[in-house]
């Protein structure tokens, strides 16, 4: 009797309307995928996913408008810097349990993790490296000593028709690597818990990652017009032997036909690593939505996947948060990424405080390379700023 | 048939009344108060167009009123309003929200270490042979006592849908159900004649098939959101298991409303205040926060909500050194931007103007779509291209073959050196502007009539007597308002400063992200939004009311000068 029962509902499953729905937020990048894996949620689980294209840079500030409200996506799909605004704002429910924890690279969970607890689904992270055009550079060096050297060399070489080394240095995000390979951090930890009074980015090691990129202006390789589209234009006209970008503009220099290859970004002095900042980007649940549980439930047991996982992999090629992920992967640029990111990767702060950091940073570093102001001066009115900002 | 139409009229009428102020009483049950003020208003305004007589005019205006309140006295209002707050990141919520949802969101719940576990059963109705929504649940407690669950009563909603229930656990025997048994399970339960059968439990391999319908239909939009008090007054909730499983487990919340003694401006007051469960200790409240102590006895926020803080934000704008040290020196040079932007716009618009009026000019009309260009242009795209075309130090097309290969200079620092940014920002800002001001002018100076030009001619002025006597002083009854729109307008011209400098290069010496080129739009839009942490609506509304008071005032004393140019009307 039971069993006759359970298999004629099984069959009458496939005939029944589901009315639930939860609705996903995400950019142009992953829609296709996503609505595709939706229909397949659908036919598995029977519950409608709906997609919708937002404009990755309008996620944000649409979520914190509608959420309070009570409407809005019940999924967001974004970086891991927008966790903590979103949580002090109550906007963000936590993930329980994530299946397969330990097939994750440790960098993406760290970025998504907030006072202790894992906020999103990490799916990719980004991250700058070093690029290096194959037509000038035959193997990438090993620290700046080296790269100091051979830029020069390229520089001479071609007379200034091609720039050996150039990238976007005025941005904090591109020179991360110099302060934090040498000590230097944003906010300090302790016991799990960011502290955001804590701020490390004055101190010796700060100095010292400031006076390396002084030091590459110093000896001409970086000129004060640099900036990211220069830099960009730059490398994919062919001109430019070195740059410092992330994966995301992969497909542009392709696209200009530039034969170029991925190395991590060279030792700062022998024995030291840099350390860049790395994005995560992950699935987000709405804390305020009322169908939170479906929302976990499609995360965790269906996007985390191995198999989800390296769809939405081929279908939005960066890199995969998740190593099993990345053994699939045959492409060398994602793999060499991966390699350099993973280990050296630090996920940008995600506190809210983080704000007043970009500007103060950028100014310090517009005061220290072009405004000829001291290296420790500079720095340390950038300390001055952000905990003005923060009290 | 007039009557007819009359009719209708009236019906329409009463119909509108009705449904406005079912929406303005809506919107203030809702806590929408300025917005449903604005409403009330503006429904007896336009009654009162329509019924008397004397104010028929009034009629063609009612469009213009309806969007004179709600875009333009309703948003002021609001940010008068939100002026007075601590509106921004971490401060969103209003505290009854707050508190509500510290009670009730399943994110404040825990399980607690000897958590209960209830095994459950589902037993769902058939229409034929298809599974409906209508189902009973089964409850077995560890010690195997039988309960159902009673009628869920909603605790808490959001949007029309319910976000928490609640609902008894009666024990079976009491529950007055026929149960039909079948080797000693339950397979179907009978109420009113309506048989439920077995369908789902999670204990059970057998129903996996149906786990599907049991979360889409059942579990997920209803008992996840249910708590379910058993007997012992425990209450469980579903949960995911280690083993990603439902179960229903009892659960906790971690914030109670209690009494507490309170320390209040120095004497001791019982209230009711928030405690946390697992403590036992009360949360504290302080600048719109709600904050709990970890075990370290260390603050921690929970959450925020928006509170009055008074004029907090106001204050901040004049006593705080790190807002108020660049003040001064933005605000001068905001005021040589705005002023120095009109005076350039309008000499060079009208030195256009007057070449374009002449009418010896050929090819008029050509040389009018060209000068154009650049207001038609979206100032997005062009002040782009201006700062990474013409103005990069390295590679822009100034330094790169004006200055070094023309002029075999040193490269000028468009971007580093104050002087030379502000330079750029005027320059960008000039090309932008000069053709509002040529249209003006030529409509201006087409209105002049030829005779007086004739006279002064037959009286011997020169050209320039002629220019400065006539042409200018009849120019100017006209355009000085114009002017003084144009000012306002460069005064919080933020889109030019914070797409070509984003007001760099920085300010030495400062602790706030104060920059040479900054206006106080484009300084105030840093503070509230790019320094600290996140957005700062109180204090960016403070400040915008604090501009429009310092534009308003400008305006005032413009326009009382540019009145005296009147005098040639008369």
């Amino acid at each position: 009797m039971r069993k006759w029962l359970v298999v004629i509902t099984a069959i009458l499953m496939m005939l029944s309307v589901f009315a639930v729905k939860l609705t996903i937020w995400t950019s142009e990048a992953q829609v296709d995928i996503l609505t595709k894996l939706a229909d397949e949620f659908k036919a598995s689980y029977g519950i409608d996913v709906e997609v919708v294209q937002v404009n990755f840079g309008d996620i944000k500030s649409k979520f914190l408008t509608a959420a309070p409200a009570g409407e809005g996506a019940d999924i967001i799909v974004g970086a891991h810097d927008w966790v903590g605004e979103l949580v002090a704002n109550g906007l963000l429910e936590p993930i329980p349990i994530l299946p397969d924890k330990d097939k994750y690279l440790p960098v993406p969970l760290k970025a998504f993790t907030f006072n202790g607890k894992l906020y999103g689904v990490p799916y990719a992270i980004d991250g700058p490296a070093l690029i290096y055009n194959k037509d000038y550079v035959e193997e990438p060096p090993k620290t700046f000593d080296e790269l100091i050297d051979l830029a020069k060399q390229i520089n001479e070489e071609y007379e200034g028709e091609v720039r050996g080394f150039v990238y976007d240095y005025k941005n904090f995000y591109f020179s991360s690597y110099a302060f934090f390979g040498y000590g230097g951090y944003v906010f300090g930890e302790k016991g799990g818990k960011v502290n955001v009074k804590d701020i490390g980015l004055a101190n010796e090691g700060a100095v010292k990652g400031l006076n390396l990129i002084k030091r590459l202006v110093d000896e001409g390789l970086l000129e004060s017009g640099d900036n990211y589209n220069v830099m960009d234009g730059l490398f994919k006209d062919g001109q430019a032997a070195m740059i410092i970008n992330g994966p995301w503009a992969v497909p542009g220099w392709r696209e200009a036909g530039v034969d170029f290859a991925v190395a991590p970004i060279p030792q700062l002095e022998p024995g030291v690593d840099p350390k860049p900042f790395i994005t995560a980007q992950g699935f987000m649940i709405n804390a305020k939505s009322p169908n939170k549980l479906y929302a976990i439930e499609f995360l965790t047991k269906f996007i985390a996947t191995k198999d989800v996982m390296f769809r939405i992999y081929q279908a939005d090629p960066r890199i995969p948060s998740r190593s099993d992920v990345l053994a699939l992967v045959d492409d060398k640029v994602t793999k060499d990424f991966a390699d350099f990111l993973g280990t050296y990767g630090l996920p940008m702060p995600n506190v809210p405080e983080m704000a007043g950091v970009w500007g103060a940073m950028g100014d310090a570093l517009a005061k220290a390379l072009d405004q000829g102001i001291p290296v420790e001066q500079a720095l340390k009115e950038a300390v001055d700023t952000i905990l003005a900002g923060i009290k | 048939m007039k009557h007819f139409w009359k009719i209708i009229g009236w019906l329409c009428l009463g119909l509108f009344n009705i449904f406005s102020v079912w929406g303005a009483f809506f919107l203030f049950g809702k806590g929408f108060y300025e917005l449903s003020v604005t409403f009330f208003v503006l429904i007896v305004l336009i009654d009162y167009f329509i019924l008397n007589k004397k104010s028929y005019p009034y009629r063609y205006m009612i469009p213009a009123v309806i969007l004179l309140f709600i875009l333009v006295l309703y948003p002021i209002t609001f940010t008068i309003k939100t002026a007075f707050t601590n509106y921004g990141t971490g401060h969103i919520m209003t505290r009854q929200e707050v508190i509500d949802r510290l009670l009730t969101d399943p994110v404040y719940t825990y399980v607690p270490e000897n958590a209960k576990e209830y095994r459950y059963e589902i037993f769902i109705r058939y229409d034929g042979i298809k599974p409906t929504n209508d189902y009973k649940v089964l409850l077995t407690s560890q010690n195997g006592e039988k309960y159902i669950m009673g009628e869920i009563k909603v605790v808490r909603m959001q949007a029309g849908k319910m976000l928490l229930g609640e609902a008894q656990m009666v024990p079976l025997d009491r529950a007055g159900l026929n149960i039909i048994k079948e080797d000693g399970n339950i397979i179907a339960i009978v109420e009113d004649g309506k048989t439920y059968r077995y369908f789902y439990s999670p204990y059970d391999p057998e129903t996996r098939v149906n786990e599907i319908f049991f979360k889409s239909q059942v579990g997920f939009p209803v008992l996840s959101k249910v708590e379910i008090v058993d007997p012992e007054n425990n209450r469980l909730s579903l949960r995911f298991s280690e083993d990603g499983s439902l179960r229903l487990r009892t659960v906790r919340h971690l914030y109670r409303l209690s009494l507490a003694e309170v320390q209040e401006k120095g004497k001791t007051v019982v209230k009711t205040v928030l405690f946390n469960d697992k403590t036992n200790k009360p949360l504290i409240e302080e600048n719109g926060t709600f904050y709990d102590l970890d075990e370290n006895g260390e603050k921690v926020a929970i959450m925020g909500y928006i509170s009055y803080i008074g004029g907090k934000n106001f204050s901040r704008i004049f006593m705080d050194p790190t807002v108020s040290g660049p003040f001064t020196k933005i605000f001068l040079w905001n005021f040589t931007y705005a002023a120095l932007s009109v005076l350039f716009t309008f000499v060079i618009g009208l030195s256009f103007a007057l070449v374009l009026n002449n009418r010896t000019l050929t090819g008029k009309a050509v040389y009018r779509t060209l000068l154009i260009i650049p207001w038609a242009i979206p100032a997005f795209i062009s002040v782009l291209i201006w700062k990474n075309g013409f103005f990069n130090e390295t590679y822009g097309i100034i330094n790169r073959f004006i200055i070094t290969n023309v002029f075999k200079g040193n490269p000028l620092q468009w971007m580093t050196n104050p002087f030379w940014a502000k330079v750029a920002v005027l320059v960008v800002n000039t090309w932008l502007g000069f053709p509002y001001m040529m249209t003006v002018s030529l409509g201006a100076l087409q209105s002049i009539p030829d005779e007086l030009y004739e006279a002064a001619s037959i009286d011997g002025a020169s050209k320039s007597q002629r220019f400065w006597k006539i042409t200018f002083p009849l120019l100017m009854t006209t355009i000085a308002p114009l002017l003084v729109g144009s000012f306002a307008f460069n005064f919080n011209n933020f889109v030019n400063i914070y797409l070509l400098t984003s007001g760099g290069p920085a300010i030495p010496n400062t602790s706030t992200p104060a920059g040479a080129t900054d206006i106080l739009i484009s300084y105030t839009y840093k503070l509230a939004f790019e320094a600290g942490r996140g957005q700062d609506f109180g204090f960016a509304s403070a400040i915008s009311i604090l501009i429009f008071f310092i534009v308003a005032g400008i305006s005032f004393v413009n326009f009382k000068i540019s009145g005296s140019f009147e005098e040639v009307n008369r």
